[in-house]
This record gives C-alpha cells, structure tokens and sequence, in this order.
C-alpha cells in the first residue's frame, strides 16, 4: 500500500490498529504526507457534513412493501377491468335493460305463436342495434361530461358499455333460442343461433358507428332501413321492381354470410372505438354547441 | 496542524457510520427470506439515510432518490436470497441503488445536466469567518464540480465506510480504477483549491 492510499484510508478512518499506528509514526515526519491529509480530511469532513444532513424519507420502507405486495399485472388488469364495467352498469339506463327483455319477450310469444323461428332473426338484430345506440353521447349519456373528465379514454368507456350490452343481448337471444327449442329440432341449434348472432353483431356495429357520428335517431333508422331492405322480396312491389332483384338477391347473401358479418362487424366496431375520442362525431359537437 | 493535532481532533465515531455485524446482516436477510414485512422496515431504519444520501448524489434530485431507494428496497426484497454474507450488507445494498440510479439516469438522459444546474449557489461567506470557511467552501464547490462517476467513489470510501475493494465491487470497475478515480478526484480538487487561493490573495 503506498502512502497515498494510506492517507486516504487513514482519512476515511479504515486502517487497522496496527497500520494506523505505523502510518502515524511516518506522518509525524513527512511533510507532504500531512499536507495530503489535511486535505483528504476536508474532503472527508465535507462529504460526510453534507451526507449526515440528508434527511431519509420517512415512509419508503413502508411504499416499497405496497410495492412488494402489489398483485401482478394481470390481476391488476383485470380489476380495474371489473371496476370500470360496475361504473358503466350505473350509468347506462335502466331502461334499456329492461326495455329489451320485454320486446325479446313480446317477439319471443310472436315467435311461438305463429311457429316460425325467422320471427326471432329478424328482431333479435333490431333490439340489439336499437340497444347500442342508446349507450353513448350526451344525448343519451346524463354524466356525459363527468366521463370526458375521467382519466379513462372514451374508447375504453365505449368499449366497456358495448361489451355490457352486447353480452345482455347475446343472453337474452340466447334464452329466447332455448325456449324455441321447442318449436325447433336441436341438431339444428347451431345454425340458428349463427342465424341471429352474426347479422346482430354486424348490425349493432353498424348502428354504434352511426349513432356515433349522426346522433342515435338517423342511426336508428338507417340501420333499420337497411337491415329490412334484405326483406324487400317478401312483399310483392309489383312487376316494375323486377330490375332491381339481382341486386336484391347479392344485397340478401351479404346478411346471410356469418363469415362477412362478423369481419365487417368487428371492422365497423374498431372503427367506432377509434371515432369515440374524436372531435367530430355528435357527443362532443353537441357538448361544445 | 501538527499530526498529534489530527490525531486528537480525529474522533473515528464521530465520522464513521456504524458498522453492522455480519450476523445481523445475515438475519435480516433471512426475515425477508422468510416473507417478514417488518425486516424491511429494520433494513430502512438502519441503512435508509446512508442509501437515500447515496441514491441522491448520484440522481441529484431527491424525487428520483427516493424512487431509487424505494426500488432498492423492493429488489433487496425480491434477491434476498443472492445475498450470501460474502461481503458487508450495505456494500450490496449500495451496489444495488448504484445500479438502480443508474438505470434511471440512463432513461432520462437529460437528466443530470439539468440537476446540476439547479444546485442553488452557495453564498459567499463574511470575510470575517475567514479561513475555514473558505477552506469548506472550495472543498464543497471542487466536490460539485466533480463528475458524477468521480464523486461517487469519495462518497462510498469517505461516507459510506466502504473499502477500495467494496467500492470497486459497487462500482463494477477494477480496484485500479477506483484508486486512479481517487487520484484524478485529487488532482482536480487540488487545482479548484490553487485557483481559489489565488483569487484570494
């Protein structure tokens, strides 16, 4: 150890008894060696003066334990997940839950009375559709502004509502299938709740969208307008509505082709999720008139 | 000053933080090993100061400080169990805040050049206090002119009681780098302390 290491240890108090008394028999002589001291030992005292003076912070052993006992991520995820889908439940409208069980109720006795299942694809969509334009904007949301203020983005709470909803109409459909298995052979399930599940889905896309830019009531009726369309045929237009039938019949496939309606659905759902937070569509127009 | 002066003034308790027995070291390993909450608490209250002082010199900023004490704590917690008593308890602990501080100046690259310049400036001393606080003051402004890396190693030598070794080991650098830090810490002091004598005559 050469003497400029042992001034240092010597000045941060770290040589032994018996080096420290050496040392200090070849300090008492050497000139330089007490020059360095001196200096290693301001440096020394004002380290150690300006480091005594910091304050610990009082609470971070007990912060660092919240941290060691937070649950992972995915449990986090998931609970704030169910916290937000309580809040939404609060504020979506009573009636609109309540209001669909009965109209599913109605088409439903309909659907057994004159035994026929197409009674049953044809509102099912309609009730979901009418359902998901009522659950976001000002017009139908009484703590609209409330949610702009939270820290939670609009497509979450949008997504949040949907998911509600949907998952409602879905088990109300669903319930409605299971009574008409009375009126229906069970090997055919599968392909009638295909029958309703995939236009639902594509129609409440595209009446969300809508009421998302054009205000619930115009959503409303363009997507009833268009889902009644497929229908046209039933009723006789007379001769001169013949040119239009190919058309008709194309327009017809697209509502029967679960494949296409679940693809277009989910497009025109991303699409409404990402139109939530922008300045154009109806809630924010309507907020900022 | 005379070396009996030195050794009469230089009261080793008064500048040296308490050493810890290795066997309390290697208990309170064991607490947190064993899940004990409470270990935690006693590992703050014994070396809390000591690594929030450290984790400030080097984030200067006493926000991140205590982020990088409390993450400290969180990862001493979680490899408990890589601790084997080989060394001193607070080496590790610093090794670990050294690490953690250094990450997070590393994610915020602007960090330390901005701190630094908000270091309030020191007010100059009335001349009549004259010679040892002026002495202080070249010392305390040479110490904050110092590099990050530099000022690090007198702080684990000359507060945090650690070896050249334990440093070195703190560090991740060789115990050469360490001495040559220390002799580059020297000779910068020593030039702030020539020019100030001179503006002083």
């Amino acid at each position: 150890m050469n003497h400029e290491e042992q001034i240092i240890l010597y000045a941060a108090n770290q040589l032994d008894e018996q080096t420290r008394a050496d040392f200090e028999k070849h300090l008492a002589d050497c000139a330089d060696c007490q020059a360095d001291l001196i200096f290693w030992k301001s440096v020394a005292d004002e380290i150690h003066a300006s480091d005594s003076l910091v304050p610990a912070p009082a609470q971070l052993a007990d912060s660092a334990l919240e941290v060691i006992h937070q649950p992972n991520k995915l449990a986090r995820a998931l609970r704030s997940t169910g916290q937000l889908l309580r809040m939404q439940i609060l504020i979506i409208h009573n009636e609109l839950w309540i209001g669909s069980a009965a109209l599913m109720f109605i088409f439903l006795a309909m659907a057994l009375l004159v035994e026929r299942v197409e009674v049953l694809y044809f509102f099912a969509p309609m009730i979901a559709a009418g359902t998901v334009t009522l659950i976001y904007g000002s017009e139908n949301d009484p703590a609209a502004e409330l949610t702009f203020a939270t820290p939670i983005s609009p497509w979450k709470v949008l997504l949040a509502r949907l998911t509600l909803v949907s998952a409602y109409n879905v088990f109300l459909a669903g319930c409605a299938t299971l009574v008409l298995l009375l009126i229906i052979p069970p090997q055919a399930l599968g392909e009638f709740i295909l029958g309703w599940l995939a236009p639902m889905t594509f129609l409440s896309a595209l009446a969300l969208m809508l009421s998302l830019w054009i205000g619930t009531g115009n959503a409303l009726f363009i997507a009833y307008l268009l889902w009644s369309a497929q229908y046209a045929s039933l009723i006789s237009f007379g001769e001169w509505f013949a040119f239009a039938s190919p058309w008709l019949e194309t327009y017809r496939q697209f509502w029967q082709n679960p494949a296409m309606l679940f693809v277009f659905g989910f497009a025109l759902i991303v699409f409404a999720l990402w139109s939530s937070g922008r300045d154009q569509v109806q809630w924010r127009r309507s907020i900022t008139m | 000053m005379q070396t009996a002066d030195l050794a009469i003034h230089w009261n080793p308790q008064e500048t040296q933080p308490a050493m810890t027995q290795p066997a309390e070291d290697l208990e309170l390993i064991h607490r947190m090993q064993a899940g004990d909450d409470d270990a935690v608490r006693d590992l703050y209250a014994q070396f809390g100061q000591r690594l929030y002082a450290y984790a400030l010199r080097l984030t200067n900023d006493p926000a991140s400080a205590e982020d990088v004490t409390q993450n400290t704590l969180v990862t001493a917690w979680r490899t408990a169990n890589k601790f084997r008593g080989e060394g001193r308890l607070i080496a590790w602990l610093l090794g670990i805040v050294h690490h953690t501080a250094m990450k997070a100046i590393r994610n915020t690259p602007q960090f330390l050049s901005e701190a630094e310049e908000t270091i309030p400036e020191i007010l100059p001393t009335p001349e009549e206090q004259a010679q040892v606080k002026e002495e202080k003051r070249w010392v305390r402004d040479g110490l904050q002119s110092l590099s990050a890396e530099h000022r690090a190693v007198l702080e684990l030598i000359f507060y945090q009681g650690l070896s050249l070794n334990e440093a070195a080991d703190v560090l991740k650098i060789p115990v050469g780098t360490v001495k040559s830090r220390l002799s580059y810490a020297r000779q910068h002091l020593r030039g702030v302390l020539s020019r100030t004598e001179e503006n002083w005559r």
